[in-house]
């Protein structure tokens, strides 16, 4: 049972299906089914919730599709790698675009494109994938996990059963992996219970990402630019993003590590803001935003990675904290963790014994993979940057030279939301508006998310404590959820003398960054009705 | 140009939208060289003929037999195609009334022809009639042409035209002629029984000249209260769209569009509603539309005289504040 | 019963618009099952909970309509006919009717159901037309159908509130209303099953059903506004002032 059809989930799919077939084609005994391989994918379409820049390293794939040039749909290699420092009116691109960045031999891509056919080469091995259907909650036995239950369906918004309720389903498995993608809903569980969790807790960003469609000869396809500077401050980790695609359409995006110290910093505006530049302003002038979307991304590296076997369960993908921090790379590192899982469980199965100490071997071959090798190296970068751009600089470079060690290794950080400072009754800025045609308010880009949920279903975002947001939240943070949800799903609204917050779970795009960024960790995001959520197809 | 026009009644009683397709096919006769000819189909509907000979039309087809007393689709279809084919029109005009999609495409297939439905208007392109309809819910618009001889059979949708632009007879009154038609009760094969209207209704929109209307935008029913806030600043009736009403937000008799009711007010304020083809075709006789929604490519801007891109909740309290200092 | 449901596969309703001369650019965007269709298949289902039978799907289309086909089985339909059409796009509403009618023409069936129209083209005559070509009796805009000794009493909806009861014999063509009933989720063991279920592939050209249009889409464009549309700026508070204003001494409605 796989939880989650990403680039992770189905590329243990895929490599499982393949290798149940050696097997079995080998007359080697006990004979498997890829029959028995369920994905259960929350979104209505496989690719739907599937976000990214992106720039994929086709390393991964090669392996998994070997003649994959011929049918994945790559959007354009990249032909032009860039790193930008920008400043507020101009910007200077480095005469040597320093290793991290350099992304010849990569591919521009669109990750939801990508996943969806990928998708098509699973079930066509035979697996079936549950579109509309979200892991809600683990089944526990003994150390680790027997299974998944699915979310109920046909809930009203006041609890009451309507008349097509569908309960969810207890589905058991003889090993269940959690490719839930960052902050996975039952990977955040698991860790807490078994007490998962490596010398570092996982640091989280936030990506924001726009589709344009531009006038022709504004920017070459395969053109790749990274941009730092502004408008983040130094000490405020983060960046921009520029891909040239084909048909004159430019993915741009900006990421801002989830560890900022103002509480009321809005990435989303920050995003906007960023548009503005007249690097930016200049090539979508004249053009047309196609989608919008969000999600965060794991930053934790090697430290932050959880212990990703149990009994009868593994962790892979951007649950698992695959992700390059410094390369910003993390599709090739999920599907290799999907498929070395794959390997993993084949050889339990043969063995029908899923018990994490047969399941550890999984550990191991990441440890002997070019998992480790990639993201050994960078297992202080992230953490470098914690007091400020220029220092940062200092760690990485010597961390370069000393392959990874740097000057303290490991290097410890703190969760991010525990960043924030007081404000001190510091009265608000004016929220940003958008002008429309470059820049736009939170509500507009939602609504070119594609994003839709049944209406009349309970709120899948629960905060635990509503007297906090009113109370302690509004005199000590001002309520970041307003700002840091790229999707308006938080709002203060007045209620006689005080505040109330008010949620608009229906705009929610599944980034998980209130789970994350929330300041008492009261907000827990739980999968909704299947089917809902963003539709990043094509993006 | 020969054009037949297919006029709506019910218990004697005219369907407006009728009159809306007399003044189109007045406007396609003028670029043809054209004449008219309006059917009326019933039973005992002669004083209704007498009334329309005094619009302008050329002549009034009087279509009248026992089993055409209540509607059927079975009757009227055998009934308008012996007409057809006795009249032999170029054009057969109807409203696009829940009734005339029940039968007139079937009439046009026994004729085997095609109809272009729901259209928004025409025009003529050198000796060719080009028919506009809408598709994607109104996002965009269609040109559709028929293909092949005549006759050919389309329907206008209520409101495309205006129905106080029908002018009367220029000489007097029009001849009215009776059609006879042969029709067997085994023609007529579903039986239709009583009419009947649910839920009492407290308030006629359709005499309402100032109303306010909510849609999806409006998210949630505790949410309707700053609406009718407005309502009641303004001095209007509170209305809906579809999906308010079947999530039961709102009564029935609160619906405004197609399975709803339709309305020309002085002044319609759309809030949060995105202009589907379902809800505009309700509304779009309103003297002034003023629509209220935060997606500037929303549908419902093409048809309004003012557009506020913004959110409902920020434009709502508001306008009620504004609509109240104006009432001093 | 055996019941023929109609479905369409339309552009998912969210999908950006690519306008390329008289359909759409159909890169990148998703398909669904026609909304008004699915409460038809949904009637249909809780008629053959009721009543017994079969409910067949029947769709036309390219390859892409295999997926929502498999979601209606999913559902709970127990076979489908999908009529491979690269071209469906090209055929006029007679022509589709004629399509579907011959892919019906040898199956058994007491009801036939659809939506009331689609959401792409919005012709809404599928039903009325196939009730022609069949002759067959037909209603459209259905909100109940209660069947009784090879009968069936149904309620219909006219406009402004008023619906009417209505007789009708089987076998016949019923348009149904969209809202009527709460459409089911999908089981897993329904998606399960459906992988199992006959989808019976046939071609239009096979099935002898030329293409004679009688009407042509000429062309599918953004429609140019006939109204000026006066836009109001500022705060929404500054809006609101502006639009009283514009009520009272231009539009003069207050």
């Amino acid at each position: 049972m796989i939880v989650g059809a990403g680039p992770a989930g189905l590329s243990c799919a895929l490599h499982l299906a393949n290798l149940i077939r050696k097997h079995n084609a080998s007359g080697a005994k006990p004979e498997l089914s890829a029959e028995n391989i369920y994905v259960l994918e929350k979104g209505r379409e496989i690719g739907a919730h599937q976000l990214s820049g992106a720039i994929m390293n086709p390393k991964a794939l090669a392996e998994l599709v070997p003649d994959f040039e011929k049918s994945a749909p790559l959007d354009t290699p990249v032909t032009d790698s860039a790193a930008l420092l920008f400043t507020q009116k101009s910007f200077y691109r480095f005469p040597i675009t320093p290793p991290p960045f350099q992304n010849s031999g990569n591919f521009v891509i669109s990750l939801s494109r990508l996943v969806k056919w990928l998708g098509a080469l699973v079930e066509a091995a035979g697996v079936s994938i549950f579109k509309e259907f979200g892991g809600a909650e683990l089944i526990y036995e003994g150390d680790g996990i027997a299974g998944v239950i699915t979310e109920d369906k046909g809930i009203d918004k006041h609890g009451k059963l309507k008349d097509n309720y569908a309960p969810g389903y207890e589905l058991r498995a003889k090993v269940t992996v959690l490719a839930e993608g960052p902050r996975g809903s039952l990977t955040k569980q698991l860790v807490e219970r078994q007490k998962l969790d490596n010398i570092n807790p996982q640091t989280y960003g936030i990506g924001i990402k726009e589709l344009w469609e531009v006038q022709p000869g504004k920017i070459k396809p395969g053109y790749v630019a990274h941009t730092l500077g502004w408008p983040l401050s130094t000490k405020t980790y983060g960046g921009g993003w520029i891909y040239g695609l084909t048909n004159n359409r430019v993915s741009i995006g900006l990421v801002v590590a989830l560890e900022y110290t103002d509480p009321r910093f809005d990435p989303h505006a920050a995003f906007q803001t960023w548009k503005t530049h007249p690097f930016l302003r200049h090539l979508l002038d004249g053009g047309k935003l196609v989608r919008y979307g969000a999600k965060s991304l794991p930053y934790g590296g090697w430290y932050a990675m959880p212990r990703n076997y149990v009994d009868g369960g593994l962790i892979v993908g951007d649950s698992g904290s695959f992700l390059d921090s410094q390369r910003l790379k993390g599709i090739h590192l999920g599907m290799k963790s999907g498929m070395l899982a794959a390997e993993t469980i084949l050889e339990a199965l043969k063995e029908d014994d899923t018990s994490g100490r047969t399941l550890k071997v999984y550990k191991d071959k990441i440890e002997q993979s070019y998992i480790r090798k990639e993201l050994w190296k960078v297992r202080n970068f992230h953490q470098s940057f914690h007091n400020g751009l220029f220092k940062g600089f200092v760690f990485a470079g010597l961390q370069e030279l000393t392959g990874g060690h740097g000057v303290i290794d490991p290097m410890h950080t703190e969760p991010g939301y525990k960043a924030y400072n007081h404000i001190h009754g510091r009265p608000a800025a004016e929220r940003f508006k958008g002008d429309g045609k470059l820049t736009f308010d939170r509500l507009t880009d939602v609504y070119h998310s594609g994003t839709r949920h049944e209406e009349d279903q309970p709120c899948h975002l629960k905060v635990l404590d509503l007297k906090i947001c009113s109370t302690r939240c509004v005199e000590e943070y001002g309520n970041p959820c307003q700002y840091f949800c790229p999707a308006a799903v938080y709002e203060m609204a007045k209620e006689g003398d005080g505040l109330k917050l008010k949620i608009n779970a229906a705009n929610c795009v599944h980034c998980k960054t209130c789970d994350i960024a929330d300041p008492y960790q009261i907000i827990n995001w739980t999968v909704p009705e299947g089917g809902g959520g963003p539709n990043y197809e094509g993006m | 140009m020969k054009i037949l026009v297919i006029v709506e009644q019910r218990l004697g009683k005219w369907n407006s939208t009728s009159f809306e397709t007399l003044v189109a096919a007045a406007q396609i006769a003028a670029q043809t060289s054209g004449n008219i000819a309006a059917v009326v189909i019933g039973k005992g509907v002669a004083q209704l003929a007498e009334e329309l000979a005094g619009k302008n039309v050329a002549e009034v087809l009087l279509v009248e037999h026992d089993l055409l007393e209540n509607y059927t689709a079975d009757g009227y279809c055998a009934a308008l195609a012996q007409v057809v084919e006795s009249a032999t029109p170029d054009l057969v005009l109807f409203p696009h009334t829940y009734q005339v999609r029940d039968f007139a495409p079937k009439l046009a297939a026994i004729l085997g022809k095609g109809m272009i439905g729901d259209c928004i208007g025409f025009r003529k392109e050198a000796e060719q009639l080009v028919f506009i309809r809408q598709m994607f819910q109104g996002k965009t618009a269609a040109d559709v042409t028929f293909v092949g001889a005549a006759p050919w059979f389309a329907s206008f949708q209520s409101g495309a035209f205006r129905a106080d632009l029908l002018e009367a007879h220029a000489g007097g009154k029009a001849p009215v002629n009776p059609v006879k038609v042969e029709l067997k009760p085994s023609d007529l094969r579903t039986k239709p029984l009583d009419l009947f209207k649910e839920a009492k209704a407290s308030v006629d929109l359709t005499q309402a000249p100032l109303i306010v209307a909510i849609g999806r935008g409006i998210k949630a029913p505790e949410n309707i209260a700053q609406a009718e806030a407005v309502a009641k600043a303004l001095g209007g009736e509170i209305a809906a769209s579809r999906p308010i009403c079947d999530e039961g937000w709102l009564p029935m008799e609160r619906q405004i569009g197609s399975s709803g009711q339709t309305v020309a007010p002085k002044l319609y304020l759309a809030l949060g509603i995105s202009g589907a083809i379902q809800h505009v075709v309700g509304m779009k006789g309103a003297r002034t539309i003023v629509a209220v929604n935060k997606d500037q490519n929303a549908p419902i801007f093409e048809i309004a005289d003012y557009g506020l891109v913004a959110d409902i909740f920020e434009v709502m309290p508001a306008l009620t504040e504004e609509l109240q200092k104006n009432n001093g | 019963m055996n019941i023929i449901v109609c479905i369409k596969q339309v552009p998912a309703k969210d999908a950006p618009l690519s306008i390329a001369g008289n359909w759409i650019k159909e890169s990148d965007i998703g398909f669904e099952m026609n909304e008004p269709d699915r409460y038809a298949l949904e009637e249909a289902l809780r008629l053959k909970e009721k009543h017994g039978g079969e409910v067949i799907v029947l769709s036309l289309g390219p390859e892409r309509v295999k997926q929502t086909i498999k979601e209606a089985l999913a559902k709970g339909a127990d076979r489908a006919i999908h009529v491979a059409d690269d071209r469906f796009a090209d055929l006029d509403p007679l022509g589709a009717a004629k399509v579907l009618a011959a892919a019906m023409s040898k199956e058994k069936c007491d009801l036939v159901l659809t939506g009331l129209q689609s959401d792409d083209h919005g012709f809404g005559q599928t039903g009325v037309l196939l009730a022609a070509l069949l002759n067959l009796p037909h209603a459209t805009i259905i909100m109940q159908i209660e069947v009784e000794n090879g009968k069936m009493k149904l309620k219909r909806e006219l406009e402004a509130g008023w619906f009417q009861h209505i007789e009708c014999p089987l076998p016949a063509v019923l348009s149904v209303q969209s809202g009527i009933n709460k459409v089911r989720y999908a089981t897993l063991k329904g998606i399960m099953a459906a992988k199992k279920k006959e989808i019976n592939t046939v071609s239009r050209e096979a099935l002898g059903v030329s293409l004679e249009p009688t009407q042509r889409i000429e062309r599918i464009y953004v429609p140019s506004k006939t109204k000026k549309t006066e836009f109001l700026t500022g705060t929404p508070k500054d809006m609101a002032a502006k639009l009283v204003e514009k009520l009272k001494f231009e539009a003069r409605v207050i």
